[in-house]
């Protein structure tokens, strides 16, 4: 096991800088997952970690050890690519340790033992004698992660190891991935697209973008405290709605003002800096709510996903809005809904017969508002005060 | 119950095939038997398709196929055929005055040592020529796929020979290599210390003209293999780099098992190009010479015919010929069958 640090890495192909100076530490036995658009360097980075790639200037560091000049094979790590990159006339068992028998001292009863540890780790004990063409999109995987697990190294890489697997099979391979590392706690950077696969497997995830870090943190903080507008509506599904607002100094509190609505935030600290400055709002689809009809538009907001939230439940708004498109998700009715020449989502309880053309009264979870640069995109504000309190108690 | 094997036959337009297929031969006699033609016909029929369709659809495919099985009938099967007969005749005058002799001209090539002399030759030849034209060009090859820069350049400098004509090329090697005149010669001969004198050396003779046809064979075969190797997916070489798997060894036990397929295709067209490709440079550089050290069958035979006028004598080596590349194709093939990986 070991860390990885990345100082300053620069990768250009001709004219294209695919990964622009990023620092970055993975720590000794962390799931780290960098996840970003296609294009943002993701890949890019993580080849140079392997020495696939050399990389244009800064520094991979691999444990206490510079190496930025090293082989791949040199470098004690393991990869595991999106399309599995078996030998294709090599049994499962072949490929498993073709590399461990022509290139390393390992003795012949080591590697039969390792063989047969991490077949049976990943249940594929049956499959050793098959061909890769004989073997699912899912074994394939598997025999290659038995590929990777054989060597035992410092560090395991992979690259969209599950982008090639059905959406099912996805599913259960990240439970396994999940396992899989809480057993051999092997320091691990794993790339892809997907922000599900992100948030469920990594312990920190990393956003990309344009071949530069957006932000690093655990996926609730990213979730909740996007440092700008990038992450905020790269993480999370449906992503973030994003209204272009006119920020102006309230009675008490700030006051966001829409050509459609006016509404309040709370905890805003130096708004007179911004006062009658344009900025963006951003709110969770899952963060508004339609208030019943008749009901005082203040009311609580529904219990909805709000475990785990602090113990505040204020509201803020109204918005009146009309409702365009419903999408039923069978969990949640995902609506639509217009304010003035806005569009933006709303995901209510299902089974409330809300249907296009249908005026809404609209409020918002307080506590879950955020204000975005209009020029950087840059977050300027999150209402939520609990991040102080967590950032003050120590990470398990 | 015949309603649902019908429609086996008669789905899909070439549904017949499909049936052949799954059941064998065998299993459709049977069917066929059981329900017999009308009945198979009247099952269509209730399943509304039509055998009409059907049979329109085989004619249209046997019209398509019409011009290249003309073409081969005429220029290819026709003309084999006559050379079979005309070997079983002893004839003058370009054969136009012929006199059966049976098995003649076969009794005069088992008994003659010049021509089993000429067939060990051809076979050694062909196996110098196969084999070195398959071992430089994948050397070559993998270099070219491996290089980074310039890699265009080197491509078309591998490739060049191939684009000549034959004639020229033995004319451009003959030159190159000529004992006397040679641009070649007196560098190989300070380099090696070896007198070249191919003209009288039947050894050398030999393998300057395998030489010669191996480097003039290489393009053709940089062509298929490198695009072979580029159609290897880029992150296998990655995963045998992150293996440390070293450079020859990646060739060897991973490249070649993976375009196995064009290398046996490779195999089967060197074999066809060195028992007859090579013609031109024998007639250019040494006439089968010195001594009958280059005198291979396809020459030999061209002599036959053309400068001695026995033409019988000449098909029967012909037919002699073809029957010694069918069955190393045969064997080629069979041979590799349980070799060659396919589906890569």
């Amino acid at each position: 096991m070991a860390s990885i640090e990345l100082t300053d890495l620069t990768k250009r192909f001709d004219d294209v800088t695919a990964v622009d100076g990023i620092d970055l530490e993975a720590r000794d036995g962390e799931f780290l997952v960098v996840v970003g658009p296609s294009g943002c360097g993701k890949s890019t980075t993580l080849r140079c970690i392997a020495g696939l790639e050399s990389p244009t200037a800064g520094t991979v560091r691999i444990g206490d050890e510079d190496v930025t000049a090293q082989e791949p094979h040199e470098r004690d790590i393991a990869m595991v690519f999106q399309n599995y990159a078996l030998y294709p006339h090599m049994t499962a068992e072949r490929n498993m340790t073709f590399g461990m028998r022509s290139a390393t001292d390992f003795s012949s009863a080591e590697i039969d033992r390792r063989v047969a540890q991490a077949a049976a780790t990943l249940g594929i004990d049956d499959l050793l004698d098959r061909k890769p063409s004989a073997l699912s999109g899912g074994e394939q995987q598997r025999v290659a992660l038995g590929r990777a697990i054989v060597r035992d190294p410092a560090v395991f890489l992979m690259d969209e190891p599950l982008s090639n697997l059905d959406a099912k099979l996805r599913v259960q391979m990240r439970t396994e991935l999940s396992r899989l590392h809480e057993e051999l706690g092997t320091t691990t950077v794993y790339v892809t697209h997907d922000q599900t696969e992100a948030m469920t497997l990594g312990d920190r995830v990393v956003v990309m973008n344009d071949g530069r870090i957006q932000q690093v943190d655990t996926p609730q903080e990213l979730y909740d405290y996007p440092s700008n507008r990038f992450v905020a509506e790269f993480i999370g599904d449906p992503a973030m709605n994003m209204l272009e607002v006119t920020l102006e100094a309230g009675s008490s509190d700030p006051i966001v003002r829409h050509e459609a609505f006016t509404i309040e935030v709370p905890n805003a600290p130096e708004t007179e800096a911004l006062d009658g400055g344009r900025a963006v709002l951003g709110f969770r689809p899952e963060d508004a709510s339609i208030a019943d009809r008749g009901t005082s538009p203040t009311g609580s907001v529904p219990d909805r996903r709000r475990t785990g939230r602090g113990d505040s439940e204020r509201t803020t708004g109204p918005i009146e809005a009309t409702v365009q498109v419903t999408e039923p998700l069978g969990d949640t009715l995902l609506c639509y809904c217009r304010a003035g020449d806005d569009e933006f989502k709303v995901q209510t309880a299902p089974r409330t017969g809300r249907a296009a053309g249908d005026a809404v009264t609209l409020t918002l979870d307080a506590d879950r508002l955020h204000l975005f640069d209009l020029e950087t995109g840059e977050a300027i504000y999150h209402s939520d005060t609990d991040r102080e309190r967590r950032a003050a108690t120590p990470e398990p | 119950m015949g309603t649902r094997d019908t429609r086996e036959i008669y789905g899909g337009s070439l549904g017949v095939g499909r049936f052949l297929r799954e059941r064998g031969l065998r299993g459709t006699i049977a069917y066929l038997r059981e329900h017999g033609v009308r009945g198979a016909v009247e099952n269509a029929r209730e399943d509304g398709r039509s055998l009409l369709g059907e049979l329109r659809g085989i004619s249209v495919a046997y019209l398509l196929l019409a011009p290249t099985l003309l073409v081969s009938a005429v220029f290819l099967y026709y003309p084999a055929l006559e050379a079979l007969e005309l070997s079983f005749h002893q004839t003058l005058f370009f054969g136009g005055e012929r006199t059966w002799v049976g098995l003649g001209n076969y009794e005069t090539l088992l008994s003659s040592s010049a021509y089993h002399e000429s067939v060990a030759i051809t076979i050694a030849f062909a196996a110098t020529v196969v084999v070195g034209v398959m071992t430089i060009s994948l050397i070559v090859s993998f270099l070219l796929y491996e290089v980074d820069w310039g890699q265009s350049g080197y491509l078309i400098a591998a490739i060049w020979p191939y684009a000549l004509p034959p004639a020229v090329a033995g004319i451009v090697f003959l030159f190159l290599i000529h004992p006397s005149i040679g641009t070649l010669t007196a560098v190989i001969e300070g380099a090696t210390g070896l007198e070249v004198d191919w003209f009288s050396n039947g050894r050398q003779a030999f393998f300057v003209v395998a030489i010669a046809a191996i480097w003039k064979q290489l393009g053709y075969n940089v062509i298929f293999t490198v695009a072979a190797l580029n159609n290897v997916p880029a992150t296998l070489k990655e995963a045998a780099e992150l293996d440390g798997i070293g450079r020859w060894s990646r060739l060897v036990r991973i490249y070649v098992p993976l375009i196995s397929p064009t290398l046996l295709f490779l195999v089967v067209m060197n074999t066809i190009y060195a028992f007859f490709g090579t013609f031109a440079f024998i007639d250019l550089m040494t006439q089968g010479g010195p001594g009958g050290a280059t005198n291979i069958m396809i020459f030999d035979l061209y002599r036959n015919a053309f400068e001695f006028n026995n033409h019988g004598l000449a098909s029967a080596q012909s037919v002699v010929l073809f029957a010694v590349v069918s069955v190393l194709m045969y064997v080629q093939l069979r041979f590799s069958d349980e070799r060659v990986h396919y589906g890569a």
